[in-house]
């Protein structure tokens, strides 16, 4: 309350303060600390919005809420709290989705400036948006372990949320996942596909199974003849209609597709049976695909009576809970069945064609794809790992330590002040490191404040991008769904094609349903074609210019180009970036450019192959 | 993670519930680490918003102990920064009426209150810790804690915020700690484009620091200093003349005598080094204790004291200085005479 005493502050600041009208976007870590920091200070007409309800993990660096809290509304219990430190503010609460339709510009033009506290990167650009339509300052800011960030985004004066590229989740080919796992990793994005396979959602760029078609095994085999082996061993244990699918699936380089679960299910989920197909079956099948290996260590198949030749009797349910320890393969094929069994139950209780989703926190859905990506790293010389830090890989979990929350959130209000007394290009954006730079600073400001990009697009006057996309392959749903809305982040877009305004995407319900199931080349969306997105509610407009390319095995199906006249240089690198090898490098050096991205544990599901296009950042759990 | 400790700090395991409420900073600091917080018996001494800060900090970081010492009351100046105090506290023993609010934020740390005065304390006292945390106290008392401290092989933390400027001083002296050193190695085939992966290497290390004496001694018109001073801001400057207000009038300058108090510090301003970057603007934002300021030093600090107590990465040496026009934190190296 530190502007309702004459003389703290300098008479200018202290009634800027007072008058002052401000929004807070999250209320986890960041916005905990941002809120006390307001109330204190003196600001008197806040509100706050955070759609996130309390965890006990969130417990050691959300101050404001204490055990008793958990489960509650964080903005609520915030308030409640911040209240108490100072009785005379008002704040108003909103336990909702800053990208609800309630919110729209006219609720963003009430405030002079917004504080966002978020921790995913899709409500990040979303506010940044309304920022922008609305014309209010927008300090945004981040944290992950010890790094932080706070910037400041205004209309024409600086760069916007979306002005520079952010790093992209990282992605793996199908086959490293399927045949040639060389990293942890591999086996765990392996073992959450084998989890969706089983229990999950099935999605078709999460085959498990070994994949004839990788071009590594084939160049060479093509010579030698037989480039698909049959898996007659796999065959006969499954019945008439299975093979069936697999003759069909082997055309497409899947061998035992679709059944995998239906199997699964006729075998009773006998823990020996699957054990056996996933970890020593298919290894075997994959041995005979030996052009994989003249280069590479083969892997070893392990089988389930030589491992546990007493079977799992299913009392060995103390080793799952040492979350620290790397299990042994005999405690692995343990944990492996006591999670199968659990699971199979689980399943089993559902109706219709329910799933059951993969969640981190899911004591066995996390054992299996503990134990099984454990004994498929073991198959493949690959270091094991503790569940404890599988659970950070899998469940793309950012650390987060209350300090680096305080030192950022202090910062946001810090420039808060700045802004309010119209300051504007004297706030850089800083960011705090653990270790110090050569000059000694680890709360660092940037030199200048960079301004607008004039290829945004999203803050530039007429955006266009230049959308790299396989026409001939991609759907209209896949156009709305994957890159309109989950890549270029729109709520609700409508579509036309420019050159005769056809539409082709309504934000009507049912008014372009006939075209969602086709392809883009079918209804003439080729290349060089230009595509009018609108979305009415961040009353964002931009312009798609359609560039055709043939997307080659396991290449992503689209590709996002800002700046069109970056393309045709490009095109050479980019083809080079199906190489994952190089595309890593490239990524490390942006990872280590930008800071952080967001407070607290991925909500997605983690990494994934990159056959298909898929929501490329890292969207961090609500927190 | 992965480095060896001394089994006899370390060995305890941690329960299901502390692993539970610290996934998050375990992920980033390790078990080890954790392990070591537990033991660690820490002194907070000056209950003022900055003092609450780190009592914040420290106590959610999940410490053995955090003990609250201040015999001073809360005042209407402590409700800018000071959030452990409730309203209706005022008049009453700040340490005391951080207490409830303190002992909310982690129930798993012992937190007690102690209003005597600091000046009243002896060894025996400061015996009892592993890190001392000074806010506020004139030169002359951190001068006696610190002598102290050395004494005992007691860390030392000395800091204070006016306003929305802060600093701390560290007398750590003999640290070891592990710190990761980024190498890279190659990790392709050899018939491949070459391709590299870090790896970190973690690497024991001991680090000397000198006493409060060696900041006392220092001497900011020194020629050799000036350019540095140019560089990096009037920070250090500001934190002598606060300092020798301080000493000169036995208090801080006040709200409530703004202008008069303005008036004293452009005086000792000028007398310290004439024609200085340190701008009346700059002297206009030292009253009282800002929040956000407050929140910034306040989590650099205990981000030294968790540094220092489970001996990872390199504590800053040794003078640090929070500059609130840029929003700059760095560090300057004093050195013993």
């Amino acid at each position: 309350m530190a502007a309702a005493i004459d003389g703290v502050f300098p008479s200018t600041l202290q009634e800027l303060v007072k008058k002052a009208k401000v929004l807070v976007v999250g209320a986890g870590g960041i916005g905990c600390e941002v809120l006390k920091n307001l109330v204190l200070s003196g600001f008197s007409d806040i509100e706050i919005i955070d759609l996130d309800t309390i965890d006990l993990s969130n417990l050691n660096r959300q101050f404001l809420f204490h055990r008793e809290h958990v489960g509650k509304s964080k903005a609520r219990v915030a308030r409640e709290s911040a209240l108490s430190f100072n009785p005379d503010a008002k704040i108003t609460a909103y336990h909702d989705s800053v990208t609800s339709t309630d919110y729209g510009v006219n609720f963003f033009k009430k405030f002079d400036l917004v504080l966002s506290a978020l921790d995913n990167r899709a409500a990040r650009n979303h506010v940044n948006r309304m920022c922008l339509n609305a014309d209010v300052p927008l300090i945004e800011s981040g944290t992950a372990g010890y790094n932080g960030q706070v910037e400041l985004i205004k209309r024409g004066l600086t760069q916007c949320y979306e002005c520079t590229p952010k790093d992209k989740q990282r992605s793996f080919p199908g086959c490293t996942i399927r045949n040639t796992p060389s990293e942890p990793i591999h086996c765990i994005v392996w073992a959450k596909h084998l989890f969706n396979q089983l229990f999950g959602e099935s999605l078709e760029d999460e085959d498990i199974s070994p994949d004839a078609a990788d071009p590594d095994a084939k160049e060479k085999d093509e010579a030698g003849g037989d480039a698909e082996p049959k898996a007659d061993g796999q065959e006969k244990e499954k019945g008439e209609e299975s093979k069936e699918e697999d003759k069909e699936a082997t055309a497409n380089g899947n061998v035992v597709r679709i059944n995998t679960r239906q199997w699964a299910k006729d075998c009773k989920y006998d823990a020996g049976k699957l054990f056996n197909k996933f970890f020593n079956e298919d290894i075997t099948y994959l041995l005979r695909m030996s052009n994989l290996w003249k280069t590479r260590k083969a892997p070893v198949p392990v089988q389930w009576d030589t491992l546990l030749p007493d079977g799992s009797s299913g009392d060995q349910k103390e080793v799952a809970k040492q979350h620290h320890k790397i299990w042994s393969i005999e405690e692995c094929g343990h944990v492996f069945a006591n999670a199968l069994k659990e699971l199979s139950a689980n399943f089993l209780k559902l109706e219709g064609d329910d799933t059951l989703s993969w969640d981190k926190d899911d004591q066995p859905a996390m054992d299996f794809v503990a134990a099984c990506a454990n004994v498929r790293s073991h198959i493949f010389n690959i270091e094991r790992k503790s569940r404890f830090e599988i659970k950070s890989m899998a469940g793309n979990i950012i650390p987060a330590i209350a300090t680096t929350n305080a030192i950022t959130a202090g910062i946001s209000v810090m420039r808060a002040f700045k802004v309010l007394e119209g300051k504007l290009e004297q706030c850089k954006a800083v960011y705090a490191r653990l270790r110090p730079n050569a000059r000694n600073h680890f709360l660092v400001p940037d030199a200048s404040l960079p301004g607008p990009n004039p290829n945004c697009h999203v803050c530039a006057s007429d955006p266009a991008i230049t959308l790299k996309i396989d026409t001939k392959r991609i759907r209209i749903r896949e156009l709305r769904d994957e890159v309109l809305v989950k890549t270029l982040n729109m709520l609700n877009p409508d579509v036309t094609v420019e050159s005769n305004g056809t539409i082709l995407i309504s934000s009507e319900e049912g008014e372009t349903e006939c075209n969602e199931g086709k392809l883009l080349s079918e209804l003439n969306i080729v290349d060089g074609v230009i595509l009018k997105c609108d979305d009415f509610f961040q009353n964002y407009e931009l312009s798609i210019i359609i560039s055709h390319f043939d997307a080659e095995r396991d290449q992503t199906l689209f590709e996002v180009v800002a700046d069109a006249s970056q393309l045709k240089p490009k095109e050479e690198e980019q083809k080079k970036e199906a190489v994952p090898e190089e595309k890593e490098d490239a990524e490390q050096k942006t990872a280590k450019k930008r800071a952080a991205n967001g407070e607290g544990d991925a909500k997605d599901d983690g990494p994934s192959t990159s056959k298909r296009s898929r929501p490329t950042e890292v969207d961090e759990e609500d927190d | 993670m992965g480095v060896e400790m001394d089994i006899k700090e370390a060995g305890v395991e941690l329960t299901e519930a502390e692993n539970e409420l610290y996934d998050r900073q375990i992920r980033l600091w390790g078990l080890e680490s954790q392990k070591r917080l537990r033991t660690a018996k820490i002194l907070i001494a000056g209950l003022c918003g900055l003092g609450a800060e780190i009592t914040k900090n420290i106590i959610l970081s999940g410490v053995n102990s955090v003990k609250l010492l201040d015999d001073k009351s809360v005042t209407e100046a402590d409700f800018c920064s000071q959030f452990l105090a409730a309203r209706e506290s005022l008049n009453t023993n700040r340490a005391e009426a951080s207490l409830v609010r303190a002992r909310a934020l982690n129930p798993m740390v012992d937190i007690s209150a102690d209003r005597e005065p600091l000046k009243e304390k002896t060894a025996e006292f400061f015996g009892q810790f592993d890190v001392v945390v000074v806010n506020g106290e004139t030169n002359e008392e951190l001068l006696r804690i610190d002598s102290i401290c050395r004494e005992l092989g007691v860390k030392f933390i000395a800091t204070d915020v006016w306003g929305t400027f802060g600093f701390y001083f560290a007398s750590l002296q003999k640290h070891s700690y592990v710190e990761d050193v980024i190498k890279h190695k190659v990790v392709s085939n050899p018939d491949k484009k070459k391709k590299y992966e870090t790896v970190s290497i973690p690497t024991q290390r001991e680090v000397d620091y000198p006493g409060y004496s060696a900041w006392l001694d220092f001497d900011i018109t020194a020629p050799s200093y000036l350019r540095k001073l140019k560089r990096n801001g009037p920070g250090v400057l500001l934190l002598s003349v606060l300092q020798k207000f301080r000493t000169t009038h036995q208090r801080d300058p006040s709200y409530k005598t703004r202008a008069a108090d303005l008036e004293l510090l452009r005086g000792i301003r000028d007398e310290l080094l004439p024609n200085s970057d340190l701008t009346d603007e700059a002297l206009g934002v030292i009253f009282a204790q800002i929040s956000p300021a407050v929140a910034v030093v306040g989590g650099v600090v205990a981000q030294e004291v968790i540094k220092v107590v489970t001996k990872m990465e390199a504590p800053h040496r040794n003078l640090f200085v929070f500059d609130p026009e840029t929003c700059a934190g760095y560090f300057e190296t004093i050195e013993a005479k």
